[in-house]
């Protein structure tokens, strides 16, 4: 009964591939778009062009100075040819510019309602606030009044300028400076839009919060800012999905995401990126260049990230958390998929100051088909980081002869009070849980599916319902033809 | 541009004798590969290898180079009852060495020897190139290696009692630098035990650049154990390179007890079907010590398998480094890797970095690794002490017992007891 | 029901199962017995379809059809079920979840409608009542975590719930202390059906004092040696296995 199992995949599996990645339509709409390049006179037309003061034009000609100077990362373990960074548009926006969700294009609407995010009153996700952002811009936020009644600010981060530059000019740039690295300096010049979250102190946030990112328009790049404040005892869970059009070209997505927790606040970010991958020789696909970094400034306070990233061609992203306060607590929950010829690196790193912090990672990794995932992560317990304690694991499942899985952690440790214990393990999907599945009347590919969803059970548990089934759903679209 | 550690060793390299260089043919190799390491210079900070090792302060110092032998008492030099050669300062000591009573099969002989009498085919391994940036030590260690042990077990002879490479520091009226190259082949089938000691006759502060090959023919079986105790003011660089053919087994123990600046290399090529590596050590950083060790398992081959345990403590101002590297090549099914790196912390200005990692490019494997950064186990420490053992006593036997799985594996009760006498004799100084 | 006919069998090239000829009728229970080493689980996981068997000779036809021929979840679809020696733990899938997904693949193969939850639950709720196992195994993932004695306690669940035609039990008796076995032999005895056939591979006899088996057989090297009534599986306790290779050795070298 030797089956021998081959890379053949079958007519019915190309099929399912050639369906598989559904977001991946364009929405024709006229879209008002900058010519591709990029100088100080861009960065200066950006801003002229989103109307803002002249500390922000100042800041992002600063941010772009400093750029200049910097040279791209060498990447460690990614295949990747140099970016030119003249062939791309800074911005691209839908050309009618609505006043409000009302007046916002049908087609626009339609966008939404086909990636399952609907925008309209009728159709709106329950006890979930979206804003949307479209290319470079926002086109709306839904549950506007009944967040103002508690407080809490949800908008674009083009509207916060204009109309809380004092929260913003406070809080900009003190989580990721704008010389972070190379990506986190190019954003800072050249951010389009993106959501700002204030929850002010002592507020629950009365429903999750949630942006959805769409790239539509042709070379261009996505340069989204993201900025959450969370004052002290309050608390808000947010949740971020990402989609683009299937193209040949490869496009340039560099986010800045910077989280703040003030005393006993907590924050959770959820993440579920579908960028399109590329297809499965590798042709085109998104750069997710990502810098995401959470600041627990007050005591007691905690910032959780979870991530499921099975999109983009090439994904770099490390969210962190600066565990500054003390009892902070840092967390990392990760999912991240590569399948064809994918590439993903990432991890996160917890940076232990205050005293009795604590962090937890828990990372998933799966590779498939010729895909590369690596898990890079840095755990540093500082000198004043007395007590600090951490626990890391770091799951590797491969399927199939040609891809890889590297788990590359890096462990400081200068407090004699710490304790910090990482875990690493890397193996095939098993043989005898694909049997034992099977003789029960699992199909193979149903099979793993559900291997797979149980070894990734402790992140997806992390996630908000509706986003735990999405995650679920993509993955098993992801995997389709990964074994056969 | 140029450091005076470089100029220094610079000026070593056109003091020597050419026909020293050139003995053996390998004139034009020493030549380039020096000029490789004075090209590019010492490992800087953002060279990923040395990431946790700083060379800023080494790259200031000037060694010079030692001729004569000092008056060593034998007494006092490691290993006495083994066949063993001895090199003090990097020069090979006959009078302290002894090569008498080996089986047949077995050649042991100085590398100067081979250099001044030997057949030049036999020197050819001294003409490998060293191609990364970053294998400064290395290159150098090419150029001007003159000395060094070279040990050739023919095929199926096993031999019973360990040998002893001992690499002795003595004052030499100033700090010199030290170069050995040292070689071990195994035949098919051959065993052999290997005893290396690095260790001090009396306090200086040399630079120590020892490189190992080892090729294990199909089959072999080579034990080789490692105690590195030099003096507080010396500086270390050691490198071990083995391939393994298939059903090799390559069993290795290191204790990294002294030295200033210790950083060893170790890096094992499984090449054949079924080889097989064993890593166990015990790595201490007390005092100011900077102590790094750094694993690089290269699984080429099919049903190739590691387990790499290391223990590691970091007191008062010391500072340990350790990298678990294993990469597991495509095509090499079958494989497991296991890592398991345990450490204590045990002062407030002591650091431990550790970096255990997976390189995975086939399916069938299995593979681990676990790191951790702990303290002594309070609830058993307070077992103990609640038993009346006083809390130092207890301390030092808990600490002991965080090492001892690392010597387990050593199968020689005479090599265990010794080693365990050397790791008794470090281990309460860094528990207090 | 099931003809099996000169089966041999090699695992990694080398030979286990050499010869084995077996017929089992709808309604029957067969025990084989044998020693260690003697082909005892071979039989059972060339029966489910696992990887790595090869059949070199022979045949084994199903309810008619050729059962080789069929992948492993086809023949789980058609009625053959395999109680593991060992079943293995699937970190992180719920095992209701995963009885669910069987079943109702199962059902969608046969042409049946697929159970909803409810229906599914009240399903679950009577077997577990019948065979008087806690529901505390429903919520916790498949086999992770289970003591040997729960595994085997979890197979004989999914079995009643599953309803095969054929079940092969691959040693299910080892290592189960008295009530363990007698739980299991209970399972047994209730789902024995003039439709349905059982197939109970052990070592030992003792299991055979709860489930009364129709015939038995002595695996030995790759063949059945001997077969009788349940009263051979007495003689074999009796004597031991070696008894036996005596009595094999002459008709092996024939």
């Amino acid at each position: 009964m030797a089956t021998e199992r081959t890379e053949i995949e079958r007519p019915e599996i190309d099929q399912a591939l050639n369906r598989r990645y559904d977001a991946g339509f364009v929405t024709d709409i006229e879209t008002e778009s900058f010519a591709p390049g990029l100088s100080e006179d861009v960065v200066r037309a950006l801003s002229a062009k989103k109307d803002e003061p002249e500390w922000m034009t100042d800041w992002r000609l600063k941010a772009y100075r400093h750029w200049l100077t910097m040279t791209p990362p060498e990447w460690a373990k990614l295949d990747i040819g140099p970016i030119d960074f003249q062939a791309i548009s800074y911005f691209a926006a839908p050309k009618a510019r609505p006043k409000s969700l009302a007046d916002v294009d049908p087609k626009l609407l339609e966008t939404y309602d086909k990636l399952g995010v609907p925008l309209h009153e009728r159709a709106r996700l329950a006890g979930v606030a979206v804003d949307a952002v479209f290319d470079s811009v926002s086109v709306g936020t839904t549950f506007r009044k009944e967040l103002a009644d508690a407080g809490v600010i949800f908008c674009s981060m083009s509207e916060a300028i204009r109309e809380h530059p004092e929260l913003v000019q406070k809080y900009l740039g003190t989580v990721v400076p704008i010389g972070d690295n190379y990506f986190a300096a190019l954003n800072s010049a050249v951010f389009s839009d993106g959501s700002f979250v204030f929850i002010p102190a002592g507020v629950r946030c009365p429903m999750e919060l949630s942006t959805y990112f769409r790239i539509n328009a042709m070379n261009t790049g996505q340069f989204e800012r993201t900025l959450i404040v969370a004052e002290e005892r309050s608390h808000v869970s947010y949740l971020e999905g990402c989609t683009a059009p299937q193209r040949d070209e490869n496009q340039l997505h560099a986010a800045v995401v910077e989280l703040v927790a003030l005393d006993d606040a907590q924050i959770k970010y959820s993440t579920v990126q579908n960028w399109y991958p590329g297809d499965e020789n590798g042709v085109g696909g998104i750069y997710n260049f990502v810098t995401k970094r959470g600041d627990c400034r007050g005591a007691h306070s905690k910032i959780s990230w979870t991530q499921v990233e099975t999109g983009s061609a090439i994904t770099w992203k490390y969210p962190s958390c600066v565990l500054r306060g003390d009892d902070s607590t840092g967390e990392f929950y990760s999912v991240a998929l590569t399948h064809h010829r994918q590439q993903a690196d990432t991890g996160t790193k917890m940076i232990h100051i205050g005293r009795n912090t604590k962090s937890k990672i828990i990372a998933k990794g799966i590779s498939a088909g010729r895909g590369q995932n690596t898990y890079r992560g840095q755990v540093k317990v500082e000198k004043t980081a007395e007590g600090a304690r951490n626990y890391t694991q770091c799951d590797s499942l491969l399927i199939g002869k040609k891809c890889g899985a590297h788990t590359f952690p890096y462990i400081e440790v200068k407090n004699p009070g710490a304790i910090v214990e990482h875990e690493a393990t890397t193996s095939k999907i098993s043989d005898d849980q694909l049997f034992y599945c099977r003789s029960r009347g699992l199909g193979e590919e149903d099979a793993v599916s559900m291997i797979v969803d149980g070894f990734c059970k402790q992140v997806f548990k992390e996630l908000p319902m509706e986003f735990a089934v999405e995650a679920k759903k993509l993955l098993e679209v992801s995997l389709e033809g990964a074994v056969g | 541009m140029s450091a005076p550690l470089l100029d220094a060793l610079r000026e070593t390299f056109d003091a020597l004798p050419a026909s020293r260089l050139a003995a053996g043919g390998l004139g034009a190799a020493r030549r380039a590969q020096f000029d490789a390491a004075l090209a590019d210079g010492l490992p800087g900070a953002r060279a990923e290898r040395w990431r946790y090792t700083p060379l800023r302060a080494l790259e200031r110092r000037r060694f010079g180079r030692a001729d004569a032998l000092p008056d060593i008492d034998p007494a006092s030099v490691p290993a006495a009852n083994l066949p063993r050669l001895v090199f003090v300062n990097g020069v090979y000591a006959p009078a302290l060495s002894r090569v008498d009573g080996l089986p047949d099969g077995v050649a042991l002989y100085p590398l100067s020897q081979l250099l001044e009498t030997g057949d030049a085919r036999d020197a050819e391994f001294l003409a490998r190139r060293f191609p990364a940036r970053d294998e400064t030590f290395a290159r150098l260690n090419a150029a001007l290696a003159l000395d060094g042990l070279v040990v050739r077990v023919a095929a199926g002879v096993r031999v019973a009692t360990p040998l002893a490479l001992v690499m002795l520091g003595a004052p030499a009226g100033g700090d010199v630098a030290v170069h050995l190259r040292h070689l071990v082949e195994l035949g098919d089938g051959a065993e052999l035990t290997l005893v290396e000691y690095q260790a001090a006759a009396a306090p200086q502060a040399h630079l120590v650049n020892s490189l190992v090959q080892a090729h294990l023919r199909t089959g072999a079986r080579l034990s080789h154990v490692r105690v590195q105790r030099e003096d507080a003011g010396a500086s270390v660089f050691a490198r071990t390179d083995a391939a393994l053919a298939s059903e090799a087994h390559y069993a290795r123990v290191d204790l990294e007890l002294g030295a200033a600046l210790s950083r060893h290399e170790l890096n094992i090529a499984l090449q054949g079907r079924g080889a097989r590596a064993a890593s166990n050590g015990v790595l201490l950083a007390d005092g100011k010590r900077h102590v790094d060790t750094r694993l690089a398992i290269d699984h080429a081959a099919p049903d190739t398998r590691c387990d790499l345990v290391w223990r590691g403590l970091a007191a008062d101002r010391g500072r340990g480094v350790f990298h678990g590297g294993i990469l597991i090549r495509a095509g090499a099914d079958g494989a497991a890797a296991h890592l398991s790196n345990k450490n204590l912390l045990l002062s407030p200005h002591a650091e431990i970095d550790t970096q255990p990692v997976l390189e995975i490019h086939a399916d069938e494997v299995q593979a681990s690794h676990g790191a951790t950064v702990g303290q002594l186990d309070e609830r058993a420490l307070f077992y103990l002490r609640s038993r009346g053992v006083p809390e130092g006593e207890a301390r030092a036997l808990l600490t002991a017992a965080f090492c001892a799985v690392v010597l387990e594996a050593i199968a020689d009760a005479d090599l265990r007891a010794s080693l365990d006498a050397e790791l008794s004799a470090r281990l309460p100084q860094v528990a207090a | 029901m099931l003809k099996i006919e000169n089966l041999h069998v090699s695992v990694a090239g080398k030979p286990i199962l050499k010869g084995l000829s077996l017929t089992v009728n709808a309604g029957e229970v067969h025990a084989i017995m044998g020693p260690n080493g003697a082909g005892k689980s071979t039989l059972g996981n060339v029966l489910a379809g696992r990887d790595g068997y090869e059949v070199t000779d022979g045949t084994v036809e199903y309810l008619g059809r050729n059962l080789l021929e069929l992948e492993p979840e086809a023949r789980a679809a058609e009625g053959v079920f395999l109680a593991f020696q060992y079943p293995v733990e699937i970190p992180g899938v719920n095992n209701t979840y995963f009885l669910k997904a069987a079943l109702n693949a199962q059902r969608k193969h046969r042409g049946e409608p697929e159970l909803d939850a409810m229906q599914f639950l009240k399903l679950v709720r009577e077997k577990l009542r019948v065979l008087h196992i806690s529901d505390e195994l429903l919520h916790r993932a498949v086999n992770e975590g289970f003591s040997g004695g729960e595994k085997k306690r979890n197979e004989i669940f999914q079995m009643a719930l599953l309803e095969p035609r054929l079940a092969v039990l691959d040693e299910t008796d080892s290592g189960l202390d008295i009530d363990a076995l007698k739980m299991v032999a209970e399972g047994v005895n209730h789902m024995r059906s003039a439709e349905r056939a059982f197939v109970v591979v052990t070592h030992y006899q003792r299991l055979l004092d709860y489930i009364v088996p129709d015939y038995v057989h002595v695996l030995a090297d790759g063949r059945i040696v001997e077969s009788g009534d349940k009263n051979l599986a007495l003689k074999l306790e009796e004597h031991g296995y070696a008894w036996l290779r005596d009595r094999q050795l002459p008709q092996a070298r024939a």
